[in-house]
């Protein structure tokens, strides 16, 4: 089908030079995406663990997972995080880009600053929200004694709730930038006469959002999504260094498990988990690429 | 048209992504990580070594964090690479890197150089470096918990002597923390490592290790939900909210820097660290310079003071393609000229038992006397290949009542469980 319409629209010489382009990304892919994404499905069949002999055992390792507490807590935890930190990152997101899209002095410099946070190395920012959440001598601290809003100081990282919301935030902090500057990117596409003819029309602003530029800015938002919630998904760096799992393992994200696995020598059981984590990747990438109905104006 | 540079240019490429295996087998790789000055000092020693034999030695220089040293090593050894030749392991690892196969027997070559093992500590190479009664590594420097405190405080409250039982550190915390508060509102009595990470086990080790417990795997059996080990725990959540004589962030933050900086800072009456947190306590600009003292650890009234035994130990790959040349190497650093090189420049504690009673070395390290006797009873952690997993479950658990979001009895018995799940899983 995609075939006959690609010839009807283009020469044959034209294709090969398409195709000839596009090799290097397909060799690309295949290499570093596809084999190894092969490679940890049959890795999970195996009993692969590295003092033990190897031996295939076919979905066992699937079977131990489905029955693994520890796992579906760090999976349910890593969805929650999910949820929380995508939806704040979004909110955040649209308002800093509307803000930005606005006419603003030093409007150039503004969308420059916002971009720092994302240009900081997950495991460099992931300290110093460390350093902010210490509790002798972290700001946070220091900023709720001086204002009076508590006596003693608090122990951010030290209850279940205390560590999530510390990395909702970290990651808020560090990845709305990115959000901000897709959104932005997709609301300067918007043509500047719909919004003046809606205003002679007297639509408030409100209005205006809701109508046209939610709807047109669709598509954008379908991929900043698309690309947090696969990020998020795969949440490792910030744990690691933040909270390493705790208190008590409550914070333990599904890559932070396989991880562990890993390091320990048992790969078919690390892989199992690397797994799962990818066929949840993967089932929401396709429902989002549905929603946002991809492909469809292209061809 | 295809030019002819380019083609060349091509091959150069792929044979550079390929043709990284060596060829020669006069040298060898070692693979090291650490602090950057312990790295410039084995930059030093390996130019000796080139010197001394002929052989050359390229290094492989890893990190500092432990778990990112062991991943490099595994990654390597999983795929069966001839590099590296010879490497720095944590004695937590040994276990798991033997079982795998991983490690080249030196039984052979020690016997062929002449090294005495007789000259080691006997606990430390019969309960870590032997796996199957096969010499698997050597001990490059050891480690053991240690009691840190202050002697001016201790002094100015006219207490002569560090606590012997924990008892005793509690009453002496308790005091002095209240006195010293007036001025120093961040003062703490006892402070220790009990974030999630491998050092909790180590404390934990120490702590109902002093009262008769521990954990204990023996032929597809776990003991660890014990009232020794029950009454453990329980002082150690004690420690931090009934008596509040360690800081809350004790379970989230307290790694053995954060506990060092603090008490280093003359935050604390009492630390519980390795011994390499001496060397920096001392140095220059340290506010507790020449106030501190150093003793093994107390112990429960019935029990006696147990020190985790923790350190670093060298070995060869199975899969290296120069392995007299890497004993050559071992034979080196673990001789007693290098060993005591390696202590004067680093402050790291030798394996070997005499370096204790060297002249040069107690003038430098007075202290050293006294380490003798903790490293001697120093008490290993399980020794099992699937050691790893066994910490994690024990980690998780030990921090959740920390934290108090699982009680104490509770806790232990779903550690219990766990590891017989663990057990099952992997003791074939």
């Amino acid at each position: 089908m995609i075939n006959n319409k690609l010839k009807k629209t283009y020469t044959i010489n034209e294709l090969k030079g398409a195709f000839l382009f596009l090799l290097p990304l397909i060799l690309f892919l295949l290499l570093f995406i596809l084999i190894p994404i092969v490679g940890t499905f049959i890795t999970s069949g195996f009993r692969d663990v590295s003092f033990l002999e190897k031996k295939f055992i076919f979905f066992d390792n699937y079977k131990t997972l489905f029955s693994d507490s520890v796992f579906w807590h760090d999976f349910g935890f890593t969805v929650v995080f999910v949820i929380v930190s995508v939806s704040l990152e979004m909110l955040l997101g649209i308002s800093f880009a509307l803000l930005l899209n606005q006419y603003l002095p030093f409007r150039g410099l503004l969308r420059a600053v916002v971009l720092i946070p994302w240009a900081i190395p997950v495991a460099i920012s992931a300290r110093i929200w460390e350093l902010i959440y210490n509790y002798h001598y972290g700001l946070a601290n220091y900023l709720i004694m001086q204002l009076g809003i508590s006596k003693e100081p608090i122990n951010w990282l030290g209850t279940n709730i205390g560590a999530f919301f510390a990395l909702v935030l970290s990651d808020a902090w560090k990845t709305t930038p990115f959000v901000t500057i897709i959104l932005l990117t997709g609301l300067q596409a918007i043509p500047k006469e719909i919004h003046n003819q809606a205003k002679v029309d007297r639509a408030h602003f409100f209005q205006r959002f809701y109508k046209i530029t939610l709807p047109l800015l669709k598509p954008v938002i379908v991929v900043a999504l698309l690309f947090r919630t696969i990020d998020g998904l795969r949440i490792f760096d910030l744990i690691y260094v933040l909270t390493h799992g705790g208190p008590g393992g409550s914070t333990s994200s599904i890559s932070l498990y396989g991880y562990k696995y890993f390091l320990s020598g048992d790969f078919g059981y690390g892989s199992a988990i690397s797994v799962s984590l990818f066929i949840v990747a993967f089932a929401l990438s396709l429902l989002y690429i549905k929603i946002g109905r991809f492909g469809k104006e292209i061809l | 048209m295809v030019n002819k540079n380019i083609v060349l240019l091509i091959v150069c490429i792929t044979v550079g992504f390929v043709g990284c295996e060596k060829k020669e087998t006069n040298v060898i790789t070692f693979s090291v990580g650490g602090a950057p000055n312990e790295i410039v000092v084995w930059e030093k020693l390996i130019s000796e070594f080139e010197v001394q034999t002929g052989i050359k030695v390229n290094i492989l220089r890893q990190p500092t964090d432990t778990d990112q040293r062991r991943q490099g090593l595994v990654i390597a050894l999983k795929a069966k690479k001839s590099n590296p030749d010879v490497f720095l392991m944590d004695v937590a690892w040994l276990g798991q890197f033997a079982a795998s196969d991983w490690l080249e027997p030196l039984d052979t070559y020690v016997k062929e150089k002449d090294i005495e093992l007789d000259s080691f500590f006997t606990k430390v190479i019969n309960l870590a470096d032997k796996y199957k009664g096969n010499l698997i590594a050597l001990p490059v420097y050891i480690d053991a918990g240690l009691l840190y405190y202050r002697k001016d405080l201790l002094n100015k409250h006219g207490i002569k002597n560090p606590p012997r039982t924990w008892k005793e550190l509690l009453n002496y915390s308790i005091k002095i923390q209240k006195s010293e508060r007036e001025n120093a509102p961040n003062f703490y009595g006892f402070v220790w490592q009990g974030a999630q990470y491998e050092g909790l086990i180590c404390n934990f080790i120490e702590f109902a290790g002093s009262n008769g417990g521990g954990i204990l795997i023996k032929d597809g059996k776990v003991l660890i939900n014990s009232p020794e080990n029950r009454e453990s725990l329980e002082f150690m959540k004690d420690l931090i909210t009934k008596y509040q004589i360690s800081p809350p962030n004790t379970f989230t933050e307290m790694k053995e820097e954060e506990v060092r900086m603090f008490f280093q800072q003359g935050n604390a009456l009492f630390e519980r660290n390795w011994p390499y947190a001496w060397k920096l306590h001392q140095s220059e600009d340290s506010p507790v310079k020449n106030k501190i003292g150093i003793s093994s650890l107390p112990h429960f009234n019935s029990g006696k003071s147990v020190s985790t035994l923790g350190g670093w130990h060298i070995g060869i790959s199975k899969y290296s393609d120069a392995k007299l040349q890497a004993m050559e190497f071992i034979g080196f650093v673990t001789s007693a000229r290098i060993q005591k090189k390696l202590t004067l420049e680093l402050g790291w504690n030798p394996a070997r038992k005499d370096i204790y009673l060297d002249k040069d070395i107690l003038q430098k390290l007075p202290y050293f006397r006294e380490l003798r006797d903790v490293f001697e009873n120093a008490y290993p952690r399980p020794n099992l290949p699937f050691y790893t997993q066994i910490s994690e479950v024990i980690q998780k658990y030990i921090n959740s009542v920390l934290a108090g979001t699982v009680e104490i009895s509770k806790g232990l018995k779903e550690t219990d469980i766990k590891l017989q799940k663990v057990v099952e899983t992997y003791d074939k």
